[in-house]
């Protein structure tokens, strides 16, 4: 039961990186791209946090109660998790950047469209 | 562990800071940007050559203190080698690269500063943001720290083109980060892949553990770990299909804002180049994709650059297309080729940034970049002709100049590799590159000035001028004694046979 679990999350983080490349190709509402690129970044971080899961692991705090061989052998990884936390304040970043200029083409276009603000580019 | 390892990225870093903080004040921001900036190539120069571990944490092997008493379970495993903390590490091929890196972020900065009327301290931060972004790509061994500057990399190059205020530059900028926001997280998961086979992020470790049999070096997510990489690397090196965004990149940002912007391409090309060959070389089509990839770009970015009437988006067309030599000299994988591959990427992160700024004076005198419209620059500043004809020169190889014995190099490693075709390929397309420079060069400065063009009396600041007479010099020094850089380079090269 502990595996499907694992396995469904791995699943769960596919599917997010699968709509969100699709959303940020084929949709040309420039909100719901934004929307689509968060999507592929919480489906790479769900994936890390799956990846980091170990079943019957402990939080890897070492106890006054604890013996290194015992706390070596059933303490979780904490690097993924460590990663993530790193991965989602780069996300938050690029995704403030993207909706600034989002608001800033919204006000010259006076559209979300995709097609009609990137392809109306002529040099 | 040398102390000034850390100060190469933090010190641009820490000056970002202040300099946006400081961002009204003119004179401050002036005096610190350019002391920041004299001080970044000094210090590689003084650095010592080895390794820096974050908080201390050196391998248990090198740590007795801390091995004592520590399981065997611990101290008689791969554990005791591997290293807990994150780690850069400072030779020789780092020295040049991030010399001539700081060489041309001084430039950029001098030249940027005198030629607006007020410097702008915001503008300042995004250089140094990303300076500091591509120093620590360089130096760092640990590929998950270097995802994380490629991403502030990757911003930094953003607010440049935001800051410039060249007409369509905000949709330039969103497309690129669209297109990094893909690139990017699959990145991530290539290394999350390798995370999940090695259990290691740093790549001393990951190779170790590839090496000696601690995981299966066929395991297919070790391959899909390479495909997703190499991806990220592609956005990252402006590589095809990614030539066409980094090329309006380049011509999207100010003069000075490009010419920083294509180092930090060129270096992070490199950086990453090296880490895919390092990890991944025991594939052999790892190296053959590599050069498929490099031609690829010579090719596509060369021939569009012939069809382009924007200068800047010709000159980023003809940069990129330089990148294919240099990807062609990792992937050949010889010493020679490797040797040659980055002497390049030194040589090319040079000359394109004299090329940007020297066409940048062109772009400050008639505010147009439409070859079009332009014409007659030669009689109004014959001195910046003459030196943006040698920078073209050196682009496409003429001796004495830089380049030409990069590309030498090139073509002696493909022939002593068994591949003369690359050879045969590499100078036709140098030749392309010549014809469309001076196509350029021509319709700018030596065809007569159209009667509907006019050239602003403004002169050309004087740090312009250092700036491309300094650019010259530095190509006719490593033209005439290229061992200067390529005894520094051999080493890493040697490394990654």
């Amino acid at each position: 039961m502990v595996l499907s679990a694992q396995l469904f999350s791995f699943f769960t983080a596919g599917s997010l990186i699968v709509i969100g490349i699709f959303a940020a190709l084929f949709l040309d509402n420039l909100i719901k791209k934004i929307i689509g690129l968060a999507f592929i970044g919480d489906g790479v971080n769900l994936f890390i946090i799956t990846m980091g899961y170990k079943p019957g692991g402990i939080v890897y705090i070492f106890l006054p109660n604890m013996t290194i061989s015992n706390f070596a052998q059933t303490a979780s990884y904490p690097l993924p998790f460590a990663l993530v936390l790193t991965s989602i304040v780069i996300g938050a970043s690029t995704l403030a950047v993207m909706l600034g200029l989002v608001i800033v083409l919204n006000k010259r276009h006076d559209s979300l469209s995709a097609s009609k603000i990137l392809g109306d580019e002529r040099d | 562990m040398d102390p000034f390892i850390p100060i190469m990225v933090i010190l641009p870093i820490a000056s970002a800071l202040f300099l946006n903080l400081l961002h009204k004040n003119d004179r401050t921001v002036k005096i610190l940007a350019i002391v920041t900036a004299l001080v970044l190539p000094i210090i590689p120069l003084l650095t010592g050559y080895g390794s820096h571990y974050f908080g201390g944490y050196a391998p248990l092997s090198q740590n007795s203190a801390i091995a004592q008493g520590l399981p065997s379970l611990i101290t008689g495993t791969q554990l005791f080698i591997f290293h807990p903390a994150i780690t850069y590490v400072f030779a020789s091929a780092q020295k040049v690269m991030i010399f001539i890196l700081g060489i041309i972020a001084f430039f950029a900065v001098f030249t940027a500063l005198n030629e607006t009327k007020k410097p702008s301290g915001v503008y300042a931060f995004l250089m140094f943001m990303g300076t500091a972004s591509v120093i620590a790509i360089l130096l760092s061994d640990d590929i998950f720290n270097l995802y994380v500057f490629f991403e502030i990399a990757a911003l930094a190059q953003v607010g440049i083109v935001i800051a410039s205020n060249v007409k369509h530059n905000y949709e330039t900028a969103l497309k690129y980060v669209i297109l990094g926001n893909i690139a990017g997280p699959l990145l991530l998961l290539g290394i999350a892949l390798l995370l999940g086979v090695t259990g290691n992020v740093n790549i001393t470790d990951i190779i170790y553990s590839i090496k000696h049999g601690l995981v299966n070096p066929q395991n297919p997510v070790l391959l899909m770990a390479l495909g997703l990489i190499t991806f990220g690397w592609l956005y990252g090196s402006g590589l095809p299909p990614f030539h066409t965004i980094k090329s309006a990149l380049y011509s999207k940002a100010l003069p000075h804002g490009a010419a920083l912007i294509q180092a930090f391409t060129v270096f992070m090309m490199v950086a990453l180049g090296v880490i895919i060959l390092r990890i991944f070389s025991y594939l052999p089509f790892s190296k053959m994709a590599i050069i498929a990839v490099s031609l690829l770009a010579l090719v596509l970015s060369i021939t569009m650059a012939i069809v382009q009437t924007d200068f800047k988006r010709i000159l980023g067309y003809l940069a990129l297309g330089e990148l294919g030599y240099i990807g062609i000299g990792l992937g050949l994988g010889t010493t020679l080729g490797i040797t040659a591959g980055l002497f390049q990427a030194v040589n090319e992160a040079i000359i394109t940034a004299f090329l940007f700024i020297g066409f940048g004076t062109v772009l400050y005198k008639t505010r147009t970049s439409d070859t079009r419209k332009l014409g007659g620059m030669m009689f109004k500043n014959p001195r910046v002709a003459l030196l943006v004809l040698l920078a073209g020169l050196a682009m496409a190889g003429v001796p004495p100049l830089n380049a030409f014995q990069s590309k030498l190099m090139l073509i002696q490693a493909s022939l002593q590799a068994g591949v003369p075709e690359l050879g045969i390929i590499m100078i036709l397309l140098s030749i392309v590159t010549f014809m469309t420079f001076m196509k350029a060069f021509y319709t700018i400065y030596m065809r007569p000035k159209p009667p509907e063009l006019v050239i602003h009396d403004y002169k050309i600041p004087k740090a312009t001028i250092i700036s491309l007479v300094a650019f010259l010099i530095i190509c006719l020094i490593l033209g005439l004694f290229p061992q200067i850089a390529t005894s520094n380079l051999q080493t890493l090269a040697s490394s990654l046979v």
